[in-house]
């Protein structure tokens, strides 16, 4: 083998390599152009789960809320009735007694 | 000479391809990097909205049920004060209906005559009375029943002009200057805030 053709498979071997380093600087660059996409849509997922979850907190929260409020409700109407019931036993003799008071009052 | 120069070709692609793989790999752990400080940042705002919506859901279902007992408790205060209102009502309507049981009113009548000179202070006052008293009621008796429950003569002038009051008197001085006003409609006027009380006191025990 001559000189020149040594040199020659030396300069082939040289370029070889830079092609395997430029490949592989574009191949990195892929990778790291994918991640911020993946990790844009992985943030848009979870925070769209997230929400949703949120949401649904909430809803159940209001419903439940208006479940114990009817409840409470319901029970505060008996007591009511009750107690006005219970009252109005009581009204002939309050009559009486602001009579009597307006009466007995000092003038 | 040929294997020498095989050999150097081959250190150089080597070389080239390490260089290669530490360059990818370089490249996927700093992804791997940003990867995992992404999902621990996102996980941080998932989860801030979840202990967000927690504190929201826990005031929702406080405001439905504070709403709720506020709305029971105006509705009870209401149907409350009808009662009271009622109970009041009547209460008025037998004071001035007393007017007319001559019996019961006409001392009731003297003690408010009495208090209202007792008050003025005067010892000739005017005394006014409505149109029905003026015609029925025995001023003379009146006036020594006054005298006597005041335990001192008294002259007492009676006005010509009538109240308009259901019974009871205005006591004035002669120059008007001075009014007792001792009329059963001022009186349970004056009451009502006592009654009301009273009222509740006695039907709801409060």
């Amino acid at each position: 083998m001559s000189g020149i053709e040594t040199v020659k498979i030396i300069v082939d071997a040289e370029k070889q390599a830079a092609k395997i380093i430029q490949d592989a600087e574009a191949t990195a660059a892929g990778i790291r152009r994918k991640i911020d996409s993946l990790i844009q849509n992985q943030r848009t997922e979870t925070l769209a789960t997230a929400k949703k979850e949120a949401a649904l907190l909430v809803q159940q929260a209001e419903e439940e809320g208006k479940r114990e409020a009817a409840g409470y409700e319901k029970e505060a109407a008996v007591n009511t009735r009750e107690l006005i019931a219970r009252a109005s036993t009581k009204k002939s003799a309050t009559i009486e007694k602001l009579v009597g008071l307006v009466m007995e009052e000092k003038k | 000479m040929m294997s020498e120069t095989s050999k150097f070709t081959e250190d150089i692609l080597r070389v080239a391809t390490e260089k290669a793989r530490n360059i990818i790999a370089e490249a996927e752990a700093e992804t791997q990097r940003a990867s995992d400080e992404a999902k621990t940042s996102i996980s941080r705002e998932a989860e801030a909205i979840i202990r967000n919506a927690r504190a929201d859901a826990e005031a929702v279902k406080r405001r439905e049920i504070s709403e709720a007992r506020h709305k029971s408790k105006l509705r009870e205060e209401q149907e409350k004060d009808t009662v009271m209102g009622e109970v009041l009502t009547h209460a008025k309507k037998r004071v001035l209906d007393m007017a007319e049981d001559e019996t019961k009113y006409l001392p009731y009548l003297t003690s408010l005559v009495e208090s209202a000179i007792r008050h003025l202070g005067n010892e000739t006052p005017l005394v006014h009375l409505n149109k029905v008293d003026m015609t029925r009621v025995n001023r003379t008796n009146l006036e020594r029943d006054v005298a006597k429950a005041l335990q001192n003569p008294i002259k007492i002038e009676w006005s010509k002009e009538p109240i308009a009051a259901a019974g009871g008197a205005i006591v004035s001085s002669r120059d008007g200057k001075t009014r007792i006003v001792n009329t059963l409609d001022e009186r349970f006027d004056a009451l009502e805030s006592k009654l009301l009380i009273e009222a509740g006191k006695s039907l709801f025990g409060q």
